[in-house]
């Protein structure tokens, strides 16, 4: 992959999402944006006008969340909270779909609530968290489809809350069901520079991670060693091994856990590695 | 203070301690632009200086001390020293390093390092004041332990000066005697204290006021404030080391099965939480210890019946704890109290009891030692240090221990060394680590651990061999060239290479390029090497005990072998070195080496 510095910091939403968040961490974190040219930073809408005033006259976008982290409020209410961040001066708003909703196969609902937010969301751009980690693969290609059709601009893998952070696997099943013009965004356990490159790899054409400083330095060491970046066990990234019962819904949990028992791979399961 | 802010302009301080006589030389600039100073420096002077075949514990061997372009500069962690010598345990040349606030003093007193040779007649120790040197007579010094040594010191110079000297292990000539400075602080791999104890040189104490200078000080600050902020967003650097210290690492190496327990028999410790950093941390933690100009703090200050005490550290824990089957973390605290004040290396000491114990419980030695038992162990440690009884036997290391008693592969050494604190069975490209490591069995000359078990910069697969070589070579070479800034190693969860070399070149003015760096790193590893090879150590001295080409029985590293034999081929090759383990004459040239 012909991956580098300038290119990876602009894929990345440099993000600070924990609700102990201060002010101090919100100056960090945009400072640190400003310095590494991160293309965004992902913040909860409480710190909008504070950070829209401290990247006044950068590149830096300011991307909100909406509906977060459970995405199970009012689609009248996601909208509100979109219009609102907007007006504040919001670049892009990162909502989260109606899990349930979709689990439920009430596609309309799901398809009206994204729809609602675009529709507010004005020239900003609108990425739907999908949640992954309580969808099954057909789930997520389904959830896929609706954003597409609702008009949203990226689909992103997860909250960084839920059960399960970005995977290979889920990033490219995502690109493959929304095609290469729209934005799929990897978010929620990278916390390195091959996590990074792993879901880059994959498909993902921008990262969220509050670990965009250490993901950059970092890199640098790729230039020192191929070695860094030789195949992983195949387990170590795939969301089965990940699947954990008491945060999952059980039956999403099962379906995960059924798929190692026909996987290729099944003999790299082991669990002291 | 000396007329000498940069280091390069700083002299070196010839000390013989057969005349008493003192000169100054400088460094010659063609050595410090390939070398740099510290390990570098160090290395350069022992290989160019002493003859072939030295008895390391006579008068003709030299014992350096030495900072580097970084010391005292605003560079973090940048307060250490090294001790470069030929090593009395290994053969091998050898650097060992120390923390603490010595580093700072001495250079702040203008000097880049200090060369003893000869012996002297009688104890002795230097008093560096600024830029007034002066061998003093430690007579009624001789015999007391660190601390009281250090207090002693103080009283006679200045409270403000800062000791490194040796305890009664130094002064009795033990293998594994380590020089002790801020009283807890230890270059201790290596019997370095035993070539300072040779040359009847109980300490150095250094008083520096002087101010040190950088090339370019407004491209240091903005290096040095680049430095500060990885160090602030490491994981390791600024939560695990601050909160719990190196400690941290007990419940990390046994949930892999790598925690060696009952002299590397086994790789799980059942009361590993009663050892764990979290453990110390809730009951004797009276506070942290940071050495001069570190951000981390990742020393451990430990309360136990109102007496403060410096550590325990992982390795010393382990040691002194797991490896000996001893899971009383208050008598481990103790214990390792007890080898400060005696100027004891901790992990050899704890490491070759260990040996000991297992020479008992195979039936090859008589002595009242046992897995798990504390009884009479603080005085086999005291009788280490004094050289008394069992104890004079154990003071030469658990090789040539388990040599005497009929069983060497019951050593867990590698050319001599006693192994610290990880089965090499669980981290493959550590196990390289440990069997090429030019001064013996270490984990710092290439911390794998980081990549293979901490995830740091990345986590790669502790079981793969392959790639394994590149790794290793990447982490000696670049371990190399920070030991010449003599900077912690603990910087390199935070720094990439080029973090490093930034420094380098603002502070010194030679501009070097991350490859650059490890080329400088490189081309001391090697000369390293070839020192080796010129006293008889070879490619045959790679190796690990026989233990590690066996598997572990259990735990989570359970049917793993070390595969050394596929990997050291692969990193021979990559060194550019031959079958046998020799630079070959094109790797020397290109790193302008001495082709013989």
């Amino acid at each position: 992959m012909d991956l580098t510095v300038e290119k990876l910091v602009k894929m990345i939403d440099h993000t600070l999402l924990k609700p102990e968040g201060t002010k101090v961490k919100v100056k960090q974190l945009c400072d640190e944006a400003i310095t590494y040219d991160f293309v965004a930073i992902c913040i909860n809408s409480t710190h909008i006008e504070y950070a829209v005033e401290l990247l006044k006259d950068t590149d830096v976008q300011v991307c909100v969340v909406v509906g977060f982290p459970l995405g199970a409020s009012l689609s009248s209410v996601k909208a509100f909270e979109t219009e609102e961040s907007v007006k504040r001066g919001a670049h892009e708003i990162d909502m989260v779909m109606n899990v349930g909703a979709l689990r439920d196969e009430n596609f309309d609902l799901v398809q009206k609530d994204i729809e609602a937010v675009v529709a507010a969301s004005g020239d900003a751009h609108v990425k739907v968290i999908l949640e992954t980690g309580l969808l099954t693969d057909d789930q997520k290609r389904k959830a896929c489809l609706i954003c597409k059709d609702a008009g949203a601009d990226f689909v992103k893998t997860s909250t960084g809350f839920g059960p399960m952070g970005a995977t290979p696997h889920d990033v490219r099943l995502m690109r493959e069901t929304v095609g290469p013009k729209m934005g799929v965004k990897a978010a929620g356990g990278i916390r390195n520079f091959k996590d990074a490159w792993r879901v880059i790899e994959a498909g993902a054409d921008r990262l969220g991670t509050s670990a965009g400083v250490a993901i950059v330095e970092d890199f640098r060491w790729a230039q020192y060693s191929d070695s860094w970046m030789a195949p992983d066990r195949p387990c170590w990234t795939c969301p089965s091994r990940m699947a954990n019962m008491a945060k999952q819904p059980k039956e999403v949990y099962k379906w995960y856990k059924e798929r190692c028992l026909t996987c290729p791979d099944k003999e790299h399961n082991v669990f002291n590695d | 203070m000396s007329n000498s802010s940069f280091y390069a302009d700083a002299p070196i301080l010839h000390v013989n301690l057969n005349d008493k006589s003192i000169r100054r030389e400088q460094i010659p600039r063609d050595l410090f632009e390939k070398y740099l100073g510290g390990r570098g420096l160090g290395v350069k002077l022992i290989y160019d200086n002493l003859a072939p075949g030295t008895d390391a514990l006579s008068p003709d061997n030299l014992l350096i001390f030495a900072v580097g372009p970084s010391t005292a500069t605003r560079v973090p962690t940048g307060g250490r020293f090294v001790v470069v010598t030929k090593s009395p345990t290994t053969g091998t040349i050898f650097d060992s390093h120390a923390g603490g606030y010595f580093g700072a003093q001495l250079r702040r007193a203008g000097f880049a390092a200090i060369v003893f040779h000869g012996k002297s007649d009688s104890p002795v120790y230097l008093w560096i004041n600024n830029d007034d040197v002066e061998i003093r007579d430690a007579s009624n010094i001789w015999g007391k332990d660190v601390y009281e040594a250090t207090d002693a010191l103080l009283e006679e110079t200045d409270p403000k000066a800062q000791v490194a000297c040796i305890g009664p292990a130094g002064e009795n000539l033990g293998l594994m005697a380590a020089i002790m400075t801020d009283k807890h602080r230890a270059a201790g791999r290596g019997g370095v204290g035993a070539v300072m104890g040779s040359k009847h040189l109980k300490a150095v104490v250094a008083k520096g006021t002087g101010e040190v200078g950088s090339h370019d000080p407004e491209r240091l600050n903005n290096a040095v404030e680049w430095s500060r902020r990885l160090i602030k967003k490491n994981a390791v650097t600024n939560n695990s080391l601050p909160i719990y210290g190196t400690p941290v690492l007990v419940s990390v190496a046994n949930e892999l099965g790598m925690l060696p327990t009952n002299n590397f028999q086994e790789g799980t410790f059942n009361d590993a939480e009663g050892v764990s950093g979290e453990k110390l941390l809730e009951r004797f933690s009276a506070g942290t210890y940071n050495c001069h100009g570190c951000p981390i703090g990742c020393g451990r200050i430990s309360q136990i019946d109102g007496k403060k005490m410096g550590g325990p550290e992982y390795e010393s824990l382990w040691a002194l704890g797991p490896q000996c089957g001893i899971n009383d973390l208050e008598w481990i605290t103790i214990a390792n109290d007890r080898c400060n004040h005696l100027g004891l290396d901790t992990i050899s000491t704890g490491s070759t009891i260990g040996a000991a114990m297992e020479l008992v419980e195979k039936g090859k030695l008589d002595a009242p030692l046992k897995f798990g038992e504390t009884e009479g162990v603080l005085e086999i440690i005291e009788d280490m240090a004094h050289m008394r009884g069992l104890g004079a036997e154990m003071s030469e290391g658990s090789k040539r221990l388990a040599e005497r008693y009929g069983a060497p592969e019951l050593a867990m050494q590698v050319k001599g060394l006693e192994l610290p604190a990880y089965d090499p069975r669980g981290a493959q490209g550590h196990a390289l680590g440990y069997a090429t490591s030019n001064r013996g069995g270490c984990h710092l000359r290439s911390y794998l651990i980081g990549p293979e078990v901490l995830g740091s910069p990345v986590l790669v697969d502790r079981d793969r061999s392959d790639g394994k070589a590149d790794l290793v070579m990447l982490y000696q070479d670049i371990s190399a060239a920070m030991d010449c800034m003599v900077v912690c190693r603990f910087t390199n969860f935070a720094w990439p290479i080029d973090v490093y070399a930034e420094m380098i070149s603002a502070g010194t003015g030679i501009e070097l390029s991350g490859r650059d760096l490890l080329k400088v790193g490189e081309r001391i590893y090697n000369l390293e090497r070839l020192f080796n090879i010129r006293e008889g150590i070879t490619g045959k001295d790679d190796t690990l005990p026989p233990r590690f080409f066996k598997p572990l029985p259990e735990g989570n590293s359970r049917n793993r072998v070390v595969h050394l034999d596929e990997m050291l081929k692969e990193y021979y090759k990559l060194r550019g070195w031959d079958k046998d383990g020799k630079p070959t004459k094109d790797t020397l040239k290109k790193l302008d080496l001495p082709v013989s």
